[in-house]
């Protein structure tokens, strides 16, 4: 494999959003999660649950509650404001002001036609649902309190609402309250407070589920308006409920971390009475579950702690197999880094501003898994804040480190940097061409000749970068008419072709030479989590997120033999099982049969020359190799070389000058910077 | 009753003695068992007190509205006196409306004409960048739900205990992240690799 020399960076201090609200649509099985800072993140749980779009936030959106209407997703935020996204676009669509004040809650009839929508000043607004925009259509009776939940009956005659101390029945035609439902406040201390019922849920057969701030679950029944069965589950606050299709199976999440099954079974085998019994708890976060959504087979719960957690529930899927593990989103499924090979430098991407970093260096020299005394600290050279409310969507920075550029939802912003012995100069470039505004990915050319912006409709602008100004060159668009955006681009070290993926799963290649489509690669059904082009065999190298890779030749238009070959055997199980998806490919100048790729957990080097791993052999033989004596070695190597000594990377990159730079975030990091979480007392500590 | 008839000033005299003898008839009959005596009190007596309380309370009247029409007058004062500054000085707006002459004296001196002017002198107009009613409620809404989950009462710890608990419960116990975390407490460490 070879020694290299290793950057270890632990300097980008990147901190996960919490997240707050979430959604699944099930028609398409994706999941819509809406996080502290605003941010609006697209799972998709058909294909490896890869975060397929990301729409940046905003400063002042606050989104409380997330809510599916078909394909169309809306969101309702304390600003007072109902969003609607344009998932096509990757930017809000519009946005309605509801005048209720805070908006707390947001949810559709079952008939996709109705937005409720649930107020501070004590209203549910009704809200029609039509082609283009949503109307505001009337108010139900003002009420006394703050409406901070509701839930829509499946008929779509009655709407249930959790207030402070109580729950209100609203016939949705009239808009009358017929029932209240008062809710006990907490014993002791908390008895002087306010109860707030955090979330409720309305059953077909008129059973009203509730979750509160006095840590209990109720069981009500909606048409006499009393109160069936009590549940205390925590000492602190259930926050959220979610009911699964069937309603046979309800989750509760609580500020412990804690999320509770209850089902509908009945107690004694063979009885038909049913009642909701307490079955499972999982203890899968540190801190507030604060969203959760229950699909057919799983429960996905997020919350403080920034984890988006999936636990396949048991009793719907197979044991023991990859299905039935527990899956952790931790970190984006792209990266956030950007590397200038040439100059050594860092560039990292957060929502508010840029950190341009310069690597240090080191002397010396050593054996393998020593630490080599550092020479020149890393220095940080540049921080940028963004301008304007909107959070930064992607940046790029060139490979010769003189360009920096970053965009937004509403604008572009490119700045020219000069670098005189110890002094850094930044100047904004200030004309930009007017097709630059709604940006998704920036990439520049290798010689940082040129800009490559991804725009709608899977288009590709290209400008030209001189001095100190950039011109409009062309727009390069695909055959097919996809609407879909453009997340990831690669321009090839020759300056010859330039590689688009979209999340229609199509991936294009354009020869910039001529400036138009060279070919499509034939698609697979998988989504493209990572994209690169050989330097000298321009050969295009894709990894899809159910971790399949391929090579395809773009002089020949075909896959290599190589590839064949690696389809016909199959990829190694446990390679196939890895639960995070590779965000980044590159190669090694010394060795061209090196591909250089890496996920959360690994960073691995595939030489092409060695043969594959066949099934049964050991795929982690790294360690074993190295205690093997030389000749044994060979027969016992295998292409696929993975390396884990560093765990939680965000990038992996091999610099010119042939080290390798690791940009870790240790998990504990960032459990450090967290809220507080709750106290429990454990018995012997 | 009694003391109705007694305090009437259009009362014959002879009707206040009826009256007045009644009232002692009256008396008698409440203080009839009280051991004291009542008092010997003269209808000139009464007569003069009362008179003396109503003009008392009249007068008390009359200097009440007094005071609220001068505070009135006052304001109204103040009003004009603003509403004289507000405006600009006389000449400068005969300078600047062309059409003075034909201004009626009873025009409202606010009906500027429309046209645009330049102000003199280095003045510049800027908007005061206000707070709006949303972000005033969302800023409240965000401390609502701060104060249910963190304020008093929530029994919350910090991360560093929760840290320490995993530590002690775990099957490698090292030293608290607290003191291993670079970033965490006032002094800096030398590090040799980074």
């Amino acid at each position: 494999m070879g020694e290299f020399k290793v950057h270890r960076v632990r300097f980008f201090d990147y901190m996960p959003s919490a997240i707050r609200a979430m959604a699944f649509n099930r028609q398409s099985e994706r999941l819509a999660v809406a996080r502290a800072d605003g941010a609006v993140e697209i799972f998709n749980f058909s294909d490896n649950y890869f975060q397929e779009k990301v729409i940046p936030g905003q400063d002042s959106r606050a989104v409380e509650a997330l809510c599916w209407v078909d394909q169309r997703l809306f969101s309702g935020g304390l600003n007072g404001e109902i969003t609607e996204y344009d998932l096509e676009n990757l930017k809000p669509r519009y946005t309605v002001a509801a005048y209720g004040g805070p908006i707390w809650t947001i949810s559709s009839n079952n008939q996709g036609t109705m937005l409720a929508l649930g107020c501070e000043d004590g209203t549910v607004k009704m809200f029609e649902v039509l082609a283009e925009k949503v109307q505001f259509q009337r108010n139900f009776d003002r009420q006394k309190g703050r409406i901070i939940s509701l839930s829509w009956h499946p008929s779509g005659t009655l709407i249930a609402a959790g207030m402070m101390d109580m729950i209100r029945v609203f016939d949705a035609e009239t808009g009358h309250a017929t029932h209240r439902l008062l809710v006990e406040r907490g014993v002791g201390a908390s008895k002087s407070r306010e109860v707030v019922v955090w979330s409720v849920a309305f059953l077909s057969d008129h059973t009203i589920i509730s979750g509160d701030s006095a840590g209990k679950v109720q069981i009500w029944d909606g048409v006499t308006g009393t109160l069936l069965r009590t549940h205390l589950v925590t000492k602190w606050d259930v926050l959220a409920l979610s009911v699964s299709q069937d309603q046979s199976s309800l989750v509760a999440g609580t500020s412990e971390g804690t999320v509770i099954q209850f089902q509908l079974i009945s107690s004694t085998v063979g009885q038909q009475d049913k009642e909701w019994v307490r079955t499972r708890t999982f203890k899968n976060h540190s801190h507030d579950v604060r969203a959760l959504a229950h699909t057919e087979t799983a429960v996905v719960s997020g919350g403080m702690d920034t984890q988006l957690v999936v636990r396949p529930l048991l009793d719907k899927v197979e044991k023991n197999t990859q299905e039935s593990s527990l899956r952790k989103i931790v970190f984006p499924h792209r990266s956030l880094v950007c590397c200038a090979k040439k100059a050594g430098l860092l560039l990292f991407q957060f929502p508010e501003h840029l950190e341009l970093w310069r690597l240090g260096e080191s002397e010396g020299h050593g054996k393998p898994g020593d630490s080599l005394t550092v020479k020149t600290k890393p220095e940080k050279l540049i921080q940028l804040k963004r301008k304007g409310e909107d959070h930064i969507c992607c940046s790029a920075l060139s490979p010769c480190g003189g360009w920096m550029a970053y965009s937004t939802v509403s604008s572009v912003r490119l700045y020219r940097l000069q670098y005189n012995n110890n002094n850094i100069g930044i100047t904004k470039v200030s004309r930009l061409p007017k097709d630059l505004c709604s940006v998704h990915q920036l990439c520049f050319s290798s010689d940082s000749s040129k800009l490559f912006a991804s725009s709608s409709h899977s288009s590709v602008i290209v400008v030209a970068l001189n001095q100190q100004e950039c011109t409009y060159l062309h727009t390069l668009k695909p055959k097919s008419s996809s609407r879909q955006p453009v997340h990831l681009l690669f321009a090839s070290e020759d300056g010859k072709w330039l590689a688009t993926a979209n999340t229609d799963c199509e991936i294009h290649i354009y020869n910039l030479d001529k400036l138009k489509l060279h070919c499509t690669v034939p698609v697979y059904s998988s989504y493209p989590t990572a994209i690169a082009i050989h330097p000298l065999t321009s050969n295009l190298v894709v990894v899809h997120a159910d971790q399949q890779i391929f090579e395809y030749s773009l002089e020949k238009k075909e896959y290599t033999e190589w590839s064949r070959k690696l389809q016909k055997l199959g990829l190694h199980s446990l390679w196939l099982e890895r639960d995070t998806p590779v965000t980044h490919i590159t190669f090694n100048s010394r060795n061209p049969a090196h591909i250089i790729l890496h996920d959360m957990f690994m960073f691995c080097i595939i030489d092409q020359s060695l043969p594959l791993p066949e099934a049964k052999t050991l795929l982690y033989n790294q360690m074993t190799l190295r205690s093997v004596p030389e000749p044994e070695r060979i027969r016992h190597s295998h292409a696929f070389k993975i390396c884990k000594n560093f765990q939680h990377l965000l990038c992996v990159r091999l610099l010119e000058d042939h080290s390798l730079v690791v940009v870790e975030r240790p998990l504990l990091d960032i459990m450090s910077q967290l809220p507080a979480p709750v106290r429990q007392k454990k018995f012997a500590t | 009753m009694a003391k109705a008839k007694r305090g009437n000033a259009t009362s014959s005299s002879k009707m206040a003695d009826n009256s007045d003898k009644q009232a002692e008839k009256f008396s008698l009959m409440l203080d009839s068992s009280d051991d004291e005596a009542p008092e010997e009190v003269t209808f000139e007596d009464s007569k003069t007190q009362a008179l003396r309380s109503m003009k008392q309370a009249l007068d008390t009247a009359r200097r009440e509205k007094e005071l609220l029409k001068e505070k009135r007058r006052k304001r109204q004062e103040l009003f004009q006196e603003q509403k004289k500054r507000k405006l600009l000085p006389a000449d400068v707006l005969e300078e600047i409306d062309p059409t003075e002459g034909a201004l009626n004296n009873n025009t409202d001196l606010f009906d500027l004409s429309p046209s645009c002017f330049s102000l003199k002198g280095n003045y510049t107009v800027a908007t005061l960048e206000e707070r709006s009613m949303a972000s005033f409620q969302q800023q409240a809404a965000e401390d609502f739900i701060q104060s249910r989950l963190y304020g008093p009462g929530s029994c919350r710890t910090t991360s560093n205990e929760l840290l320490s608990l995993q530590n002690k419960k775990g099957w490698n116990k090292s030293a608290a992240v607290q003191f291993v975390k670079k970033d965490w407490g006032k002094f800096s460490r030398i590090n040799h690799g980074y």
